[in-house]
């Protein structure tokens, strides 16, 4: 029978696997997106070849920054000694399900805005460094989910749960990561999304810039509204103490209330990125209808939330009713 | 890295109440509206046709703002809610900012320094509509598509509190996570200027003009 500090171990090995195993998939994903887009347009127009290297690897370096988090989760899961407590096992997994999945998301969402930058540049090299910077500050934003995915990883590692009853602890402590983790995903490719389209619009007209990089700054913030929901639940199920119970169906109820907010913010995320998408594209033809373009957005993206804001409900209701 | 997580308090105790302050939030806050107040009253004191160099910051700073709101709202309602969200963006920009400094710590990275921002944005914004439609009008929305929709309505309401709230705090708590582990890891060289660049001033603007253009979409889609 192996004591409790070798299981703690094990699952800090595993979780550190998790965490940078399915971390790497995003950022790759996504870097390899915008190289392909950077050779279309070398192609395109060869004598711009330096410029849009730069741009292209300025976007891949933000696009990895997703994986970079989860590589530091992994890194402080292998190094850190974890106290020999049963309730540590839940904690590791925990933090590495949700770094590893919460970098997914925008690690290819932010390769969307890399790849329309390069292209936009050699299509029209006079607004590259208007480019630059809407490509940065869409990325950046994209960032957004891998960073609340962060936090949760991180809480969860240094806050102590030793005091707290094992039984219903462990399972809200799992749901905790899984609700984060899950609801990453969505938001952070839909911001790419939103933030691909505004590249475009900035090398279609480049006069346009500053309502477009507006506009964009909307969408994506209104997009990663379930990545906040999925935040939102893990802190309920982190800092509320539960009582301790025999039963196990209310550890179940609370593992589910994470499942279930993580996989239903994934859906409303990469649909209001279309949403996002499609307004930002169209006000870059067409500054002229701005305001009808915002609202159509906003009322679009609102409606698109509405199942996020059922799967958060039927979450309240698992941890506070059952 | 014992620091992570740690926060100093106060805890008042009134006749049953436990009041809790958390005395750095509290400090930083001060510092931030200490800073804002002699900044405003620097740019205003020599105000003059051909302006000095501080006038002529102050002045592109709330004609910038003013616009952003106009555009959104129109000329009547900017004039009456631009105040407000300039000061709005000029506090959390300074807040975000101020982590830069050594000893500082930013309001934002506290919880209660966000939600309170986006209480209080919630409440202007839904007085704002009961201003501009009527209380009648202004209730008849919840039940918009349909009667039964009305709790779901609500919940929608409150859940964009949370959102703005959220994801000013969740950006600038990550952020400054992310600069004290890998400043931990690194033994402190090279990268942290680079991180709080990044993290900092970067990110710490973007996010606080987010908010901003939040607050101003919230209040003109009650009004509207």
């Amino acid at each position: 029978m192996t004591d409790i500090q070798t299981w703690v171990n094990a699952s800090s090995f595993a979780s550190a696997g998790i965490a940078i195993g399915f971390g790497a998939i995003g950022a790759a994903v996504g870097e390899g997106y915008a190289a392909s887009q950077a050779a279309v347009a070398i192609g395109s127009r060869p004598e711009q070849s330096g410029d849009i290297l730069k741009l292209m690897l300025v976007g891949q370096a933000v696009a990895e920054s997703a994986s970079i988090f989860a590589l530091v989760v992994a890194m402080l899961l292998l190094f850190t000694q974890q106290s020999p407590h049963l309730i540590n096992v839940s904690v590791c997994l925990a933090a590495g399900i949700c770094m590893g999945f919460g970098a997914m998301g925008s690690g290819i969402g932010s390769g969307f805005p890399a790849a329309a930058a390069c292209v936009g540049t050699a299509r029209q090299p006079a607004a590259g460094g208007r480019l630059m910077t809407n490509m940065l500050v869409g990325s950046a934003v994209c960032q957004t989910p891998a960073i609340f995915s962060l936090v949760i990883a991180f809480i969860l590692l240094f806050t102590d749960f030793s005091d707290r009853p094992l039984s219903p602890t462990w399972a809200a402590i799992l749901g905790a990561g899984i609700s984060t983790g899950l609801a990453a995903i969505g938001p952070g490719i839909g911001g790419g999304l939103v933030a691909k389209a505004s590249c475009e619009g900035v090398a279609r007209h480049p006069a346009n810039a500053a309502p477009v990089t507006n506009l964009m700054l909307l969408g994506q913030a209104v997009t990663q509204t379930t990545a906040i929901y999925g935040l939102l639940i893990s802190f309920i199920l982190i800092f509320r103490i539960f009582p301790e119970t025999e039963t196990l169906s209310r550890p179940m109820a609370l593992l589910a209330s994470g499942i279930c907010m993580g996989l239903g913010a994934i859906g409303p995320g990469v649909g209001e990125g279309f949403a996002g998408m499609a307004a930002v594209d169209w006000l870059s033809r067409n500054i002229r209808a701005a305001g009808e373009l915002t609202r159509t957005m906003l009322v679009g993206q609102a409606v698109a939330e509405s199942t996020g804001i059922y799967s958060l409900v039927i979450a309240l209701i698992m941890i506070f009713v059952f | 890295m014992g620091e992570l997580g740690k926060i100093h308090q106060l805890l008042i105790h009134l006749g049953g109440y436990t009041a809790t302050l958390n005395l750095e939030t509290m400090i930083m806050t001060w510092i931030v509206l200490t800073c804002l107040i002699v900044f405003g009253f620097m740019t205003a004191r020599k105000r003059a046709l051909k302006p000095g160099p501080l006038q002529v910051v102050g002045e592109l700073l709330v004609a910038n703002l003013y616009t952003l709101t106009e555009d959104a709202m129109g000329k009547e309602l900017a004039r009456k809610y631009s105040p407000m969200i300039s000061a709005l963006f000029l506090f959390l920009l300074l807040s975000n900012w101020i982590g830069l400094i050594p000893v500082c710590e930013e309001p934002t990275k506290d919880l209660n320094t966000t939600l309170s921002m986006g209480s209080m944005v919630f409440v202007v914004s839904h007085y704002a509509g009961i201003r501009a439609k009527g209380l009648k009008a202004y209730l008849k929305g919840y039940f918009d598509p349909i009667f039964f929709m009305a709790p779901l309505n609500i919940i929608g309401e409150l859940a964009k509190v949370v959102s703005i709230s959220f994801r000013l705090f969740g950006n600038i708590m990550g952020g400054s996570i992310i600069v004290l582990v890998i400043t931990h890891l690194c033994y402190s060289l090279i990268l942290p200027p680079l991180l709080n660049a990044f993290f900092g001033l970067f990110a710490g603007t973007i996010q606080a003009f987010v908010f901003t253009m939040l607050s101003i979409v919230y209040i003109s889609v009650m009004v509207n």
